[in-house]
């Protein structure tokens, strides 16, 4: 077992992720507390149920982690956890759809229906959710890395393997999509 | 909707279920799961070996059966056939004069008669055509 990375705010995701691959279960533990919170937000966004949440944050820091010698830096670590928890949700929507319980698509949360919900969430953003379920993969993970995270296009190109001439224009036609179908 | 208003709204979207997120113990969890489950890696050879076995076992029943279904010669790579088959509407004089004719045109090699019969008049149909088999190899 590796000695224990002495830990503060300051200390960079990288000295973690670095602390981590010797073995630091801590070092891991604090990314997820880290990252958690903003992965949940956009798996939210991206349409996981929140009964799922939990779990499809789980497998998508165990999916990370165990792939971390794959991340080189291209882009932030939280950058790249929502890349694959992009992947996370896609495949549980999959699971879901060969259990013949609900589609992704019919499955994205529904704010309007869930009273708890409804108490919480403004009208726009219910109106927001309904027309994200309705985008393409790609441009609604774009549209919320840009929106809901604030990333810049140079950072979500590095992510997502394209250029940012490329997330520039799919986040534009989230926008136009989103302007037409949510009034 | 404005652009402002959406991404304004996007900011806030999730922001409910992200804060009821029980943080601790879903990094708990994390580590737990991680100590439970066996080495990505290894996981991942296992699953490379699996369906490289599986791609494997396809082919090579797939062959199998193309062969029990459609068998082949495997000089020719046609199916086996033999003249002696087609040549089932003779007579046993027929037959007879077939074989003299191939024994006039291989006579310089020897003669087409098998060992022992001496003589083509000798044989019976069955026999014949047991020569002309043969002498297809």
């Amino acid at each position: 077992m590796a000695q224990p990375l002495p830990r503060t705010e300051t200390t960079p995701d990288a000295a973690l992720i670095a602390a981590w691959q010797t073995g630091d279960e801590q070092a891991a533990a604090e990314l997820v507390r880290r990252h958690a919170r903003a992965l949940a937000r956009f798996l939210t966004g991206a349409g996981a149920p929140e009964s799922e949440l939990d779990d499809l944050v789980q497998e998508t820091f165990i999916r990370a982690f165990r792939s971390v010698d794959r991340f080189r830096g291209q882009c932030q670590f939280r950058t790249w956890l929502m890349t694959i928890g992009g992947n996370v949700l896609k495949d549980f929507g999959r699971r879901m759809k060969r259990r013949a319980v609900i589609p992704l698509d019919e499955m994205v949360r529904d704010v309007t229906g869930d009273p708890h919900e409804l108490a919480e969430a403004s009208e726009t953003e219910a109106r927001l959710a309904a027309g994200l379920k309705a985008l393409p993969r790609l441009q609604r993970e774009v549209f919320l890395l840009r929106a809901q995270q604030g990333l810049e296009y140079q950072e979500i190109a590095a992510a997502l393997a394209t250029t940012p001439g490329a997330a520039r224009v799919h986040y534009h036609h989230a926008v136009r999509r989103l302007k037409e179908t949510v009034k | 909707m404005n652009v402002d208003a959406m991404i304004a709204a996007a900011k806030r979207l999730g922001a409910g279920p992200a804060d009821r997120l029980d943080v601790e113990a879903t990094a708990r969890r994390v580590m737990e799961r991680l100590r439970e489950q066996p080495a990505h890696r290894l996981a991942w050879i296992h699953v490379q070996w699996v369906r490289i076995a599986a791609a494997v076992a396809i082919v090579v029943g797939g062959g199998l059966a193309l062969h029990q279904m459609w068998p082949v010669n495997e000089a020719s790579g046609h199916p086996a056939h033999f003249v002696a088959d087609d040549l089932s509407d003779l007579s046993t004089d027929q037959l007879r004069d077939v074989l003299a004719r191939f024994d006039e045109m291989v006579g310089a090699t020897g003669p087409v008669s098998p060992e022992g019969s001496g003589d083509l008049r000798e044989l019976d149909e069955q026999q014949l055509r047991r020569v002309l088999r043969s002498l297809e190899g």
